[in-house]
């Protein structure tokens, strides 16, 4: 049961690097909250604040109402699990996960009791007599997991806890967090640089930036409305699109006109440009490769293959267009006839086309959204 | 087995028999002069220095007059208190000094660090003089030279952090974290997690603090001022033979000091050296 505010939260290091900038974030009563965004971000040094292993320089953290600034790390009832797991290797698996009940002065049979579960809910009982050093990456984390989940804390911190493991099991374990939230069913906050654990994971996920936040919604809200050209880039893989493009208005309507094609911005999006009044403008427009359609010869834009991936249910084509602008497209294997398939290697000609309702508008100064 | 194995095997067999010749010579040659001094220890026929090695008759004589004649075991005792007290209290000092410094972030630090080094580049003696009237000003000195000696040798200990540091460095600043979040208090890390971690460079810390007084001659010959109660053994034992006259009537009996000295040192040594190769960090955090 715990509600995480931060107000204005700051931190500055000595040499006057400034981490993380004007923090601002309600995090609601058993969310789960992931920050993301490129290494250097300040990401961890915002969850390290949280769990009180990093000073706050000006603001103030709430857990439940009550400002945590000055509390050690022990009093604030959090538990936290790290990116290289921080497992203690002179104890076994059992002490490992009993560390925070025995210096709790927990009864003996209690902690036998929790431990138990613990292993039991994490698949780990066999291992419980074993040394850190006997287990593998996975293995490890879930210990670490075991330990953070034991005393059922108020908050419960992950510090990029996938990042080492290989990405089969760190689909695996994504899923097992998943499961996991459901049981425990408290306040999350994750960190992660990787989008997809974000996306999947998250009730609400923290775009940052530079010690900004760059925005803060659902998946939905920042997959489809991106605030800005950082989050567009950023969210979605491969990533999105974006080139220059003219945001005309013609006959009462908008239309983009870019590589030569004109198209209509209709639906929602047409309709909030009338209605905010736009003017027109040269614009960065964002289009995301699912998005792209293949058009039919001499409609839509040209473009030339460069490089083929194939990824098994899909195809990333990198292409070029006429003017040298790079474009990604992902295409569906499973529509395609084996013919196709062998057709769209490097040097293959093709029109591609996309919908006015899937482009996003940009504001070349800023990069914000122009959609309000 | 092919030529090219066994002209191998021969090989090794003739570069692992060089590495033990050589490792014989070198006990040999370290060996021989303890070998020596016990036997002397055990010579009866005559109390000076001789000629040949092996005694001609054995016996304990030496070691009986040891405790019957002089006041060795006041001198054994005095040294076996002051190492004792000061391996436990520098060891102490020490672990919480290097962890001070291994951990914590504060002003001045580094600072610190410089100026101990610089200081720690004087010899201790220097300041002999200083410290025998501090002492003697005390009322620490001569018949009360133990606790001015305890004094003395654990004042500056905390300025030997540099190897525990060093190793403590190496222990993942994210277990401290961890054990932070789980509860633990700054204390509870150092003894719960760093120091089951750190069990050899302990091992060193104790060794080290506690055979320095326990060899010490010159600090304590100056404090105990040729009282003998307040005699360390190295300053009793070269008491015994201080004058020519005394070194040929106890030579004998000095050596039987001498290997008595030793037998401590000896046992700390073989209980703990098994301490010193143990590894355990493995892991803790990903590699």
């Amino acid at each position: 049961m715990a509600r995480v505010k931060l107000t204005n939260v700051k931190k500055i290091y000595d040499n006057k690097v400034v981490a993380v900038q004007d923090f601002n974030l309600d995090i609601a009563d058993k969310e789960f909250v992931v920050f993301v965004g490129p290494s250097g971000c300040g990401k961890s040094t915002t969850l390290r604040m949280v769990a009180g292993l990093e000073e706050i320089s000006e603001g103030t953290i709430e857990i439940d109402d009550v400002v945590v600034n000055d509390l050690q790390p022990k009093d604030r009832d959090i538990s936290m699990v790290f990116q290289n797991y921080a497992l203690y290797p002179h104890l076994t698996v059992f002490e490992n996960i009993a560390f925070p009940l025995r210096l709790r002065k927990v009864p003996q049979e209690e902690v036998f009791e929790k431990v138990a579960e613990a292993a039991e809910i994490l698949g780990i009982t066999e291992y419980l007599n074993r040394k850190p050093r006997a287990l593998s990456g996975g293995q490890r984390q879930r210990v670490a997991i075991g330990r953070a989940m034991v005393r059922h804390p108020k908050v419960f911190l992950m510090d990029e806890p996938l990042s080492n493991l290989d990405a089969k099991l760190r689909n695996q374990m994504r899923a097992e967090i998943i499961l996991l939230r459901k049981r425990i069913d408290t306040t999350f906050i994750y960190v992660t640089h990787d989008q997809t654990e974000a996306m999947t994971l998250g009730d609400r996920i923290v775009i940052m930036k530079d010690g900004y936040i760059m925005q803060v919604g659902t998946p939905d809200e920042v997959f489809d409305h991106p605030d800005n050209l950082f989050v567009a880039e950023f969210i979605g893989a491969p990533k999105m699109n974006t080139f220059k493009a003219d945001l005309v208005f013609e006959d009462g309507e908008y239309y983009v006109k870019a590589f030569g094609a004109k198209i209509l911005v209709d639906g929602e999006k047409g309709e909030q440009l009338k209605k905010q009044q736009t003017k027109p403008q040269e614009i960065i427009l964002g289009v995301r490769p699912e998005h792209i359609v293949l058009a039919k010869e001499n409609e839509g834009i040209k473009c030339t293959v460069r490089v083929n991936e194939m990824m098994g249910s899909e195809i990333h084509l990198h292409t070029v267009t006429d003017d040298e602008t790079n474009l990604i497209v992902r295409v569906p294997t499973i529509g395609l006839t084996q013919k196709q398939r062998n057709d769209l290697q490097a040097g293959h000609v093709f029109n591609i086309t996309f919908q006015g309702k899937v482009m996003h508008l940009f504001d070349v100064e800023t990069e914000n959204n122009l959609l309000k | 087995m092919t030529k090219k194995h066994m002209g191998q095997k021969l090989k090794n067999r003739l570069s692992n028999g060089f590495i033990y010749a050589i490792l014989i010579v070198v006990s040999v040659i370290w060996l021989f002069p303890f070998f020596c001094l016990v036997c002397e220890s055990f010579r009866c026929e005559s109390s000076h220095q001789v000629g040949y090695i092996l005694p001609r008759q054995w016996g304990f004589d030496n070691y009986i007059n040891l405790f019957t004649k002089t006041a060795f075991l006041t001198w054994y005792k005095n040294t076996f208190i002051i190492a004792v007290f000061v391996s436990v209290i520098q060891t102490l000092m020490v672990l919480t000094m290097s962890y001070t410094l291994s951990r914590l972030r504060f002003k001045g630090r580094k600072g610190l660090m410089n100026i101990m080094l610089v200081l720690g580049m004087f010899p201790g003696f220097i300041t002999m003089i200083v410290l025998y009237k501090i002492l003697s000003g005390m009322g620490l000195t001569g018949a009360n030279s133990v606790p001015g000696l305890i004094l003395v040798y654990t004042a500056s200990s905390a300025m030997g952090y540099y190897v525990s540091k060093g190793f403590f460095d190496t222990v993942s600043r994210s277990l401290d974290e961890a054990a932070r979040i789980d509860g633990a208090t700054r204390f509870q890390v150092l003894t719960k997690i760093i120091m089951p971690l750190s069990k050899p460079i302990i091992i060193y810390t104790i060794l080290t603090a506690f055979m320095g007084p326990w060899g010490d001659f010159m600090f304590a010959k100056y404090i105990a001022h040729n009282t003998t109660s307040g005699m360390n053994v190295a300053v009793g034992l070269q008491n015994l033979i201080s004058t020519p006259s005394s070194l040929t009537a106890n030579y004998t009996m000095f050596c039987a000091g001498g290997v008595l000295v030793a037998v401590p040192i000896t046992i700390l040594f073989m209980s703990l050296q098994r301490y010193y190769v143990e590894g355990v960090t493995g892991g803790a955090v990903k590699g």
